[in-house]
Protein backbone atom coordinates (compact mmCIF):
# COMPACT_ATOMS: atom_id res chain seq x y z
CA UNK A 1 0.00 0.00 0.00
CA UNK A 2 3.17 2.76 0.64
CA UNK A 3 4.47 1.39 -2.07
CA UNK A 4 1.26 2.59 -4.04
CA UNK A 5 1.29 5.34 -2.42
CA UNK A 6 4.65 6.45 -2.95
CA UNK A 7 3.88 5.72 -6.98
CA UNK A 8 1.32 7.71 -6.78
CA UNK A 9 2.56 10.67 -5.54
CA UNK A 10 5.81 10.47 -7.84
CA UNK A 11 3.48 10.16 -10.95
CA UNK A 12 1.39 13.11 -9.55
CA UNK A 13 4.76 15.51 -8.94
CA UNK A 14 4.44 16.02 -12.96
CA UNK A 15 1.51 16.98 -13.20
CA UNK A 16 1.77 19.56 -9.95
CA UNK A 17 2.60 23.33 -11.12
CA UNK A 18 6.49 24.43 -9.79
CA UNK A 19 5.29 26.75 -7.68
CA UNK A 20 2.93 24.85 -5.72
CA UNK A 21 6.16 22.02 -5.44
CA UNK A 22 8.52 25.36 -3.93
CA UNK A 23 6.08 25.15 -0.93
CA UNK A 24 6.24 28.01 1.92
CA UNK A 25 9.46 28.92 0.40
CA UNK A 26 10.62 29.58 4.05
CA UNK A 27 14.00 30.01 2.81
CA UNK A 28 13.30 33.64 1.74
CA UNK A 29 12.22 33.89 5.16
CA UNK A 30 15.32 32.90 6.34
CA UNK A 31 17.37 34.94 4.02
CA UNK A 32 15.82 37.86 4.81
CA UNK A 33 16.07 37.57 8.37
CA UNK A 34 19.45 36.44 8.58
CA UNK A 35 20.65 40.11 6.32
CA UNK A 36 18.96 41.87 8.52
CA UNK A 37 20.73 40.14 11.70
CA UNK A 38 23.51 40.21 10.37
CA UNK A 39 23.37 44.36 9.10
CA UNK A 40 23.11 45.13 12.88
CA UNK A 41 25.80 42.24 14.04
CA UNK A 42 28.28 44.17 11.36
CA UNK A 43 27.72 47.78 12.06
CA UNK A 44 27.21 47.21 16.01
CA UNK A 45 24.14 49.60 15.44
CA UNK A 46 22.98 49.45 19.37
CA UNK A 47 19.46 50.57 20.41
CA UNK A 48 20.93 53.42 21.90
CA UNK A 49 22.55 54.55 18.80
CA UNK A 50 19.36 54.07 17.26
CA UNK A 51 17.59 55.71 20.18
CA UNK A 52 20.47 59.08 19.37
CA UNK A 53 19.77 58.47 15.32
CA UNK A 54 15.72 59.00 15.99
CA UNK A 55 16.11 61.75 18.44
CA UNK A 56 18.80 63.94 15.66
CA UNK A 57 16.13 63.06 12.76
CA UNK A 58 13.16 64.28 15.09
CA UNK A 59 15.43 68.22 15.60
CA UNK A 60 15.77 68.00 11.81
CA UNK A 61 12.18 67.41 10.81
CA UNK A 62 10.56 69.35 13.12
CA UNK A 63 12.57 71.95 11.52
CA UNK A 64 9.75 72.02 8.37
CA UNK A 65 7.13 69.57 10.06
CA UNK A 66 4.93 69.60 12.60
CA UNK A 67 4.69 65.88 13.38
CA UNK A 68 3.50 63.11 15.70
CA UNK A 69 6.91 62.36 17.78
CA UNK A 70 5.83 59.41 19.96
CA UNK A 71 4.46 57.96 16.51
CA UNK A 72 7.58 58.30 14.89
CA UNK A 73 8.73 54.78 13.80
CA UNK A 74 12.51 53.51 12.77
CA UNK A 75 13.38 50.10 10.69
CA UNK A 76 15.54 49.07 8.94
CA UNK A 77 14.49 46.72 5.93
CA UNK A 78 15.55 44.86 2.87
CA UNK A 79 15.46 45.33 -0.23
CA UNK A 80 17.06 43.48 -2.63
CA UNK A 81 20.74 44.03 -2.41
CA UNK A 82 20.35 46.81 -0.51
CA UNK A 83 18.82 47.75 3.02
CA UNK A 84 17.27 50.87 2.78
CA UNK A 85 16.25 52.85 6.63
CA UNK A 86 12.41 53.34 7.18
CA UNK A 87 11.48 56.47 8.89
CA UNK A 88 7.75 56.48 9.18
CA UNK A 89 6.21 59.54 10.51
CA UNK A 90 2.80 61.02 10.86
CA UNK A 91 2.41 64.69 10.21
CA UNK A 92 0.59 66.36 11.59
CA UNK A 93 1.10 70.39 9.37
CA UNK A 94 3.54 71.67 7.19
CA UNK A 95 5.01 74.44 8.10
CA UNK A 96 5.02 77.52 6.30
CA UNK A 97 7.60 79.34 4.56
CA UNK A 98 8.03 81.81 6.90
CA UNK A 99 8.04 79.46 10.12
CA UNK A 100 10.62 77.60 8.45
CA UNK A 101 12.73 80.38 7.67
CA UNK A 102 12.92 81.21 11.83
CA UNK A 103 13.43 77.75 12.60
CA UNK A 104 16.35 77.72 10.09
CA UNK A 105 17.52 80.96 11.69
CA UNK A 106 17.69 79.64 14.96
CA UNK A 107 19.37 76.92 14.50
CA UNK A 108 22.03 78.83 12.23
CA UNK A 109 22.25 80.40 15.41
CA UNK A 110 22.92 77.76 17.53
CA UNK A 111 25.49 75.93 15.75
CA UNK A 112 27.24 75.87 12.09
CA UNK A 113 26.42 73.00 11.12
CA UNK A 114 25.39 72.75 7.29
CA UNK A 115 22.38 71.02 6.55
CA UNK A 116 22.03 72.63 3.21
CA UNK A 117 24.96 70.27 2.07
CA UNK A 118 23.20 67.39 3.20
CA UNK A 119 20.13 68.43 1.66
CA UNK A 120 21.57 68.67 -2.14
CA UNK A 121 23.86 65.41 -1.58
CA UNK A 122 20.93 63.34 -2.16
CA UNK A 123 18.59 64.92 -4.37
CA UNK A 124 19.39 62.34 -7.52
CA UNK A 125 18.48 59.34 -5.95
CA UNK A 126 14.36 59.56 -5.55
CA UNK A 127 13.19 57.01 -3.32
CA UNK A 128 8.97 56.73 -2.17
CA UNK A 129 9.06 53.74 0.01
CA UNK A 130 8.90 55.85 2.53
CA UNK A 131 5.26 56.69 3.79
CA UNK A 132 5.27 59.71 5.13
CA UNK A 133 1.59 60.30 5.80
CA UNK A 134 0.78 63.41 5.67
CA UNK A 135 -2.75 64.53 6.85
CA UNK A 136 -3.48 67.64 6.46
CA UNK A 137 -1.83 67.91 2.28
CA UNK A 138 -3.17 71.94 1.49
CA UNK A 139 -0.15 73.05 -0.79
CA UNK A 140 2.75 72.87 -2.64
CA UNK A 141 5.11 73.94 -0.20
CA UNK A 142 3.86 70.93 1.92
CA UNK A 143 5.37 68.90 -1.15
CA UNK A 144 8.34 70.15 -1.28
CA UNK A 145 9.32 69.85 2.40
CA UNK A 146 8.10 66.17 2.47
CA UNK A 147 10.64 65.53 -0.89
CA UNK A 148 13.61 66.98 1.25
CA UNK A 149 12.90 64.74 4.38
CA UNK A 150 12.71 61.45 2.51
CA UNK A 151 15.99 62.39 1.09
CA UNK A 152 17.64 62.86 4.14
CA UNK A 153 16.26 59.44 5.56
CA UNK A 154 17.94 57.73 2.94
CA UNK A 155 21.01 55.84 4.01
CA UNK A 156 23.48 54.42 1.15
CA UNK A 157 24.02 51.02 2.11
CA UNK A 158 27.87 49.71 3.15
CA UNK A 159 28.97 48.17 -0.36
CA UNK A 160 32.08 46.38 0.88
CA UNK A 161 32.08 46.33 4.68
CA UNK A 162 35.70 44.19 4.55
CA UNK A 163 38.92 45.44 4.76
CA UNK A 164 42.06 44.34 5.98
CA UNK A 165 41.93 45.96 9.38
CA UNK A 166 45.09 47.69 11.12
CA UNK A 167 44.02 48.16 15.04
CA UNK A 168 45.65 51.73 15.52
CA UNK A 169 42.97 54.10 16.52
CA UNK A 170 44.84 56.28 14.36
CA UNK A 171 44.79 54.31 11.52
CA UNK A 172 40.85 53.72 11.78
CA UNK A 173 39.57 57.03 11.51
CA UNK A 174 41.65 57.60 8.50
CA UNK A 175 40.64 54.68 6.39
CA UNK A 176 37.33 54.85 7.34
CA UNK A 177 37.21 58.80 7.27
CA UNK A 178 35.20 58.91 3.62
CA UNK A 179 32.52 57.63 4.98
CA UNK A 180 30.90 59.81 7.57
CA UNK A 181 27.51 58.29 8.57
CA UNK A 182 28.95 55.56 9.81
CA UNK A 183 32.12 56.54 11.12
CA UNK A 184 31.38 56.54 14.94
CA UNK A 185 29.58 53.58 14.31
CA UNK A 186 32.06 51.77 12.64
CA UNK A 187 34.76 52.82 15.21
CA UNK A 188 33.06 51.12 18.18
CA UNK A 189 33.13 47.77 16.20
CA UNK A 190 36.70 48.15 15.60
CA UNK A 191 37.05 48.36 19.72
CA UNK A 192 34.52 45.45 20.04
CA UNK A 193 37.08 43.02 17.96
CA UNK A 194 40.16 44.24 19.20
CA UNK A 195 38.81 43.50 22.81
CA UNK A 196 37.43 40.35 21.83
CA UNK B 1 60.55 22.19 4.58
CA UNK B 2 57.56 24.60 5.59
CA UNK B 3 54.39 23.64 5.83
CA UNK B 4 50.89 25.15 5.55
CA UNK B 5 48.86 25.73 8.76
CA UNK B 6 45.53 25.63 8.39
CA UNK B 7 42.84 26.14 10.98
CA UNK B 8 39.37 24.59 11.09
CA UNK B 9 36.76 26.97 12.53
CA UNK B 10 33.05 27.95 12.79
CA UNK B 11 31.70 29.84 15.79
CA UNK B 12 28.71 27.77 16.56
CA UNK B 13 29.26 24.29 17.55
CA UNK B 14 28.32 21.27 16.21
CA UNK B 15 27.91 22.39 12.22
CA UNK B 16 30.92 19.64 11.65
CA UNK B 17 34.39 21.22 12.33
CA UNK B 18 35.65 18.35 13.94
CA UNK B 19 34.53 16.00 11.31
CA UNK B 20 35.79 18.50 8.51
CA UNK B 21 39.54 18.37 10.21
CA UNK B 22 39.21 14.48 10.33
CA UNK B 23 38.48 13.81 6.82
CA UNK B 24 40.37 16.56 5.24
CA UNK B 25 43.37 15.91 7.38
CA UNK B 26 42.54 11.92 6.47
CA UNK B 27 42.26 13.07 2.80
CA UNK B 28 45.96 15.26 2.57
CA UNK B 29 47.72 12.08 3.86
CA UNK B 30 45.85 10.12 1.64
CA UNK B 31 47.33 12.02 -1.32
CA UNK B 32 51.23 10.96 0.55
CA UNK B 33 51.89 14.63 2.76
CA UNK B 34 52.78 14.58 5.73
CA UNK B 35 49.76 16.22 8.01
CA UNK B 36 49.28 16.48 11.71
CA UNK B 37 45.93 17.83 13.43
CA UNK B 38 45.70 19.14 16.53
CA UNK B 39 43.02 19.37 18.39
CA UNK B 40 42.66 22.63 20.30
CA UNK B 41 39.43 21.70 22.11
CA UNK B 42 40.52 21.30 25.28
CA UNK B 43 38.61 19.68 28.09
CA UNK B 44 36.10 18.63 25.33
CA UNK B 45 38.45 16.65 22.84
CA UNK B 46 36.49 14.59 20.25
CA UNK B 47 38.76 14.24 16.87
CA UNK B 48 40.83 11.24 18.93
CA UNK B 49 37.15 9.78 18.52
CA UNK B 50 36.45 10.24 14.81
CA UNK B 51 40.01 9.21 14.05
CA UNK B 52 39.85 5.63 16.10
CA UNK B 53 42.89 6.72 17.85
CA UNK B 54 41.26 7.36 21.35
CA UNK B 55 43.16 4.20 23.36
CA UNK B 56 46.65 5.40 21.95
CA UNK B 57 46.92 8.72 23.71
CA UNK B 58 49.38 9.07 26.07
CA UNK B 59 50.63 12.63 26.25
CA UNK B 60 48.39 15.67 25.08
CA UNK B 61 49.15 19.06 23.75
CA UNK B 62 49.08 20.34 27.67
CA UNK B 63 51.62 17.48 28.37
CA UNK B 64 54.13 19.18 25.68
CA UNK B 65 53.41 22.15 26.72
CA UNK B 66 54.39 21.73 30.82
CA UNK B 67 57.27 20.32 28.90
CA UNK B 68 55.80 16.47 30.39
CA UNK B 69 56.85 15.37 27.38
CA UNK B 70 58.82 16.17 24.15
CA UNK B 71 56.65 17.00 21.18
CA UNK B 72 57.35 14.00 18.88
CA UNK B 73 55.92 11.74 21.94
CA UNK B 74 52.75 13.67 22.15
CA UNK B 75 52.29 13.11 18.27
CA UNK B 76 49.99 9.71 18.12
CA UNK B 77 49.90 8.11 14.67
CA UNK B 78 46.97 6.88 12.64
CA UNK B 79 46.66 3.19 12.07
CA UNK B 80 46.27 3.20 8.20
CA UNK B 81 48.13 5.87 7.43
CA UNK B 82 51.91 6.71 8.74
CA UNK B 83 51.22 10.20 7.09
CA UNK B 84 49.23 11.50 9.12
CA UNK B 85 49.44 12.27 12.99
CA UNK B 86 46.87 13.74 15.69
CA UNK B 87 48.33 15.83 19.02
CA UNK B 88 45.41 15.56 20.77
CA UNK B 89 44.13 17.68 23.60
CA UNK B 90 44.10 17.20 27.32
CA UNK B 91 40.36 16.35 28.54
CA UNK B 92 40.96 17.26 31.95
CA UNK B 93 42.01 20.79 31.31
CA UNK B 94 40.50 23.79 30.01
CA UNK B 95 41.02 26.24 27.56
CA UNK B 96 43.36 28.07 29.63
CA UNK B 97 46.01 25.56 30.43
CA UNK B 98 47.33 26.83 26.64
CA UNK B 99 47.48 30.09 25.65
CA UNK B 100 48.39 31.80 21.80
CA UNK B 101 51.27 32.31 22.02
CA UNK B 102 52.45 28.50 23.42
CA UNK B 103 50.17 27.18 20.41
CA UNK B 104 51.67 29.34 17.78
CA UNK B 105 54.85 28.06 19.12
CA UNK B 106 53.61 24.46 18.62
CA UNK B 107 52.92 25.45 14.80
CA UNK B 108 56.04 26.56 14.18
CA UNK B 109 57.64 23.40 14.91
CA UNK B 110 55.28 21.44 13.47
CA UNK B 111 55.35 23.13 10.21
CA UNK B 112 58.86 22.44 10.00
CA UNK B 113 58.77 18.79 9.39
CA UNK B 114 54.89 18.28 8.01
CA UNK B 115 53.59 19.73 4.70
CA UNK B 116 50.03 20.57 6.85
CA UNK B 117 49.09 21.16 10.09
CA UNK B 118 45.57 21.32 10.66
CA UNK B 119 44.08 23.21 13.96
CA UNK B 120 40.70 21.72 14.82
CA UNK B 121 39.29 24.61 16.70
CA UNK B 122 36.73 24.88 19.47
CA UNK B 123 33.62 26.55 18.96
CA UNK B 124 32.95 29.97 20.15
CA UNK B 125 35.14 33.33 20.22
CA UNK B 126 36.86 33.16 23.41
CA UNK B 127 40.32 32.41 24.42
CA UNK B 128 39.64 28.80 22.55
CA UNK B 129 39.56 30.40 19.05
CA UNK B 130 42.11 33.08 19.83
CA UNK B 131 44.64 30.04 20.76
CA UNK B 132 43.58 28.12 17.49
CA UNK B 133 44.13 30.77 15.85
CA UNK B 134 47.17 31.74 16.90
CA UNK B 135 49.82 29.90 14.50
CA UNK B 136 47.41 29.65 11.56
CA UNK B 137 48.11 31.65 8.10
CA UNK B 138 45.02 29.90 6.71
CA UNK B 139 41.71 29.31 7.54
CA UNK B 140 38.21 27.03 6.76
CA UNK B 141 35.23 28.59 7.79
CA UNK B 142 32.49 25.79 8.54
CA UNK B 143 29.30 26.64 8.35
CA UNK B 144 25.33 24.66 7.74
CA UNK B 145 22.85 26.56 5.54
CA UNK B 146 21.03 27.57 8.66
CA UNK B 147 20.11 30.88 10.21
CA UNK B 148 22.38 30.17 13.52
CA UNK B 149 25.76 28.83 11.68
CA UNK B 150 25.59 31.62 9.34
CA UNK B 151 25.49 34.36 11.40
CA UNK B 152 28.20 32.60 13.56
CA UNK B 153 30.41 32.26 10.88
CA UNK B 154 29.83 35.92 9.98
CA UNK B 155 31.07 36.54 13.19
CA UNK B 156 34.16 34.41 12.81
CA UNK B 157 34.94 35.92 9.39
CA UNK B 158 34.92 39.24 10.69
CA UNK B 159 37.45 38.53 13.39
CA UNK B 160 39.16 36.44 11.25
CA UNK B 161 39.82 39.59 8.78
CA UNK B 162 41.04 41.35 11.45
CA UNK B 163 43.87 39.20 12.24
CA UNK B 164 46.91 39.82 10.47
CA UNK B 165 48.05 36.39 10.31
CA UNK B 166 45.31 35.15 8.25
CA UNK B 167 46.58 35.62 4.75
CA UNK B 168 43.20 33.45 3.33
CA UNK B 169 39.99 32.18 4.85
CA UNK B 170 37.33 29.73 2.85
CA UNK B 171 34.09 28.79 3.15
CA UNK B 172 33.11 25.24 3.70
CA UNK B 173 28.95 24.73 3.60
CA UNK B 174 28.72 21.49 5.35
CA UNK B 175 25.38 19.15 5.48
CA UNK B 176 23.59 21.13 2.52
CA UNK B 177 20.57 18.90 1.69
CA UNK B 178 19.42 19.02 -2.03
CA UNK B 179 16.16 17.68 -1.59
CA UNK B 180 15.20 20.98 0.51
CA UNK B 181 17.45 23.57 -1.42
CA UNK B 182 15.04 22.17 -4.33
CA UNK B 183 11.94 22.74 -2.24
CA UNK B 184 13.05 26.03 -1.44
CA UNK B 185 13.06 25.10 2.15
CA UNK B 186 17.08 25.82 2.86
CA UNK B 187 19.15 28.44 1.84
CA UNK B 188 20.94 27.67 -1.28
CA UNK B 189 24.94 27.29 -1.75
CA UNK B 190 24.51 30.61 -4.21
CA UNK B 191 22.93 32.14 -1.17
CA UNK B 192 25.02 31.26 1.46
CA UNK B 193 27.83 32.55 -0.36
CA UNK B 194 26.30 35.65 -0.85
CA UNK B 195 25.14 36.50 2.17
CA UNK B 196 28.90 35.66 3.77
CA UNK B 197 30.73 37.10 0.47
CA UNK B 198 33.67 34.44 0.97
CA UNK B 199 35.41 31.91 -1.09
CA UNK B 200 33.85 28.83 -1.87
CA UNK B 201 36.19 25.37 -0.51
CA UNK B 202 33.96 22.70 -0.42
CA UNK B 203 29.63 21.59 -0.38
CA UNK B 204 29.67 18.78 1.50
CA UNK B 205 25.90 16.97 0.91
CA UNK B 206 24.24 15.70 4.40
CA UNK B 207 24.84 12.03 4.61
CA UNK B 208 24.29 9.47 6.83
CA UNK B 209 27.23 7.83 6.45
CA UNK B 210 28.58 10.34 8.56
CA UNK B 211 27.13 8.72 11.82
CA UNK B 212 28.35 5.11 11.00
CA UNK B 213 31.79 6.15 10.20
CA UNK B 214 32.28 8.10 13.39
CA UNK B 215 30.56 4.92 15.20
CA UNK B 216 33.58 3.17 13.35
CA UNK B 217 35.98 5.94 14.51
CA UNK B 218 36.80 5.65 10.38
CA UNK B 219 36.74 9.02 8.59
CA UNK B 220 34.55 9.03 5.33
CA UNK B 221 36.56 9.75 2.88
CA UNK B 222 38.12 6.50 3.35
CA UNK B 223 34.47 4.99 1.57
CA UNK B 224 35.19 5.36 -1.52
CA UNK B 225 31.30 5.13 -2.54
CA UNK B 226 29.99 7.57 -0.12
CA UNK B 227 29.11 10.95 -1.45
CA UNK B 228 30.32 13.35 1.62
CA UNK B 229 33.61 11.19 1.60
CA UNK B 230 33.81 12.33 -2.47
CA UNK B 231 33.08 15.41 -1.79
CA UNK B 232 35.82 15.78 1.39
CA UNK B 233 37.92 14.41 -1.52
CA UNK B 234 37.75 17.06 -3.51
CA UNK B 235 38.30 19.84 -0.79
CA UNK B 236 41.76 18.35 0.08
CA UNK B 237 42.19 18.57 -4.11
CA UNK B 238 41.37 22.33 -3.77
CA UNK B 239 43.71 22.86 -0.98
CA UNK B 240 46.34 21.33 -3.14
CA UNK B 241 45.42 23.87 -5.72
CA UNK B 242 44.10 21.78 -8.12
CA UNK B 243 40.51 22.97 -9.95
CA UNK B 244 38.02 20.36 -9.16
CA UNK B 245 34.44 21.54 -9.96
CA UNK B 246 31.72 21.07 -7.45
CA UNK B 247 29.72 18.08 -7.29
CA UNK B 248 26.27 18.13 -8.46
CA UNK B 249 24.08 17.52 -5.56
CA UNK B 250 21.03 17.52 -7.38
CA UNK B 251 18.81 14.76 -7.44
CA UNK B 252 18.74 12.99 -10.74
CA UNK B 253 16.05 14.67 -13.61
CA UNK B 254 14.10 13.90 -15.88
CA UNK B 255 11.48 10.53 -16.36
CA UNK B 256 14.08 8.17 -16.45
CA UNK B 257 15.72 9.32 -13.30
CA UNK B 258 11.96 9.12 -11.78
CA UNK B 259 11.90 6.12 -13.36
CA UNK B 260 15.07 4.68 -11.72
CA UNK B 261 14.42 5.93 -8.72
CA UNK B 262 10.76 4.16 -8.22
CA UNK B 263 12.50 1.47 -9.30
CA UNK B 264 15.12 1.96 -6.20
CA UNK B 265 12.44 2.10 -4.14
CA UNK B 266 10.94 -1.44 -5.35
CA UNK B 267 13.88 -2.97 -5.06
CA UNK B 268 14.63 -1.53 -1.41
CA UNK B 269 11.26 -2.73 -0.54
CA UNK B 270 11.46 -6.27 -1.56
Amino acid sequence: MGLLTDIYNTVAKFFRPQEELDGDASKSVATNRLKLVLMQDRTNLTPKILEQMRGEMIDLLSKYLEMDKDMLELNFEQEGDQVALMLSIPVIRAKDEDEIEEALKAEKENSDEDFEDDEDESDDDEDDDTDVCVEDETDEDSETVEESAEDTEEVKPKKKRRKKKVTTPEDMQTSEAEDINNDAVQETTENAVVEE
Amino acid sequence: MTGRVIVITSGKGGVGKTTTSANIGTALAKEGYKVVLIDTDLGLRNLDLLLGLENRIVYTIVDVIEERCKLKQALVKDKKNPNLSLLAAAQTRDKSAVNAEQLKEICDKLKEKNDFVLVDCPAGIEQGFQNAVAGASEAIVVTTPEMSAIRDADRIIGLLEAKEEIESYKLLLNRVRPSLIKSNEMMSVDDVVEILSCPLIGIIPEDTGIITSTNKGEPIVNDENALAGKAYRNVAQRILGEEVPFLDLDEPKGLMAKVKNIWEKLKAKV
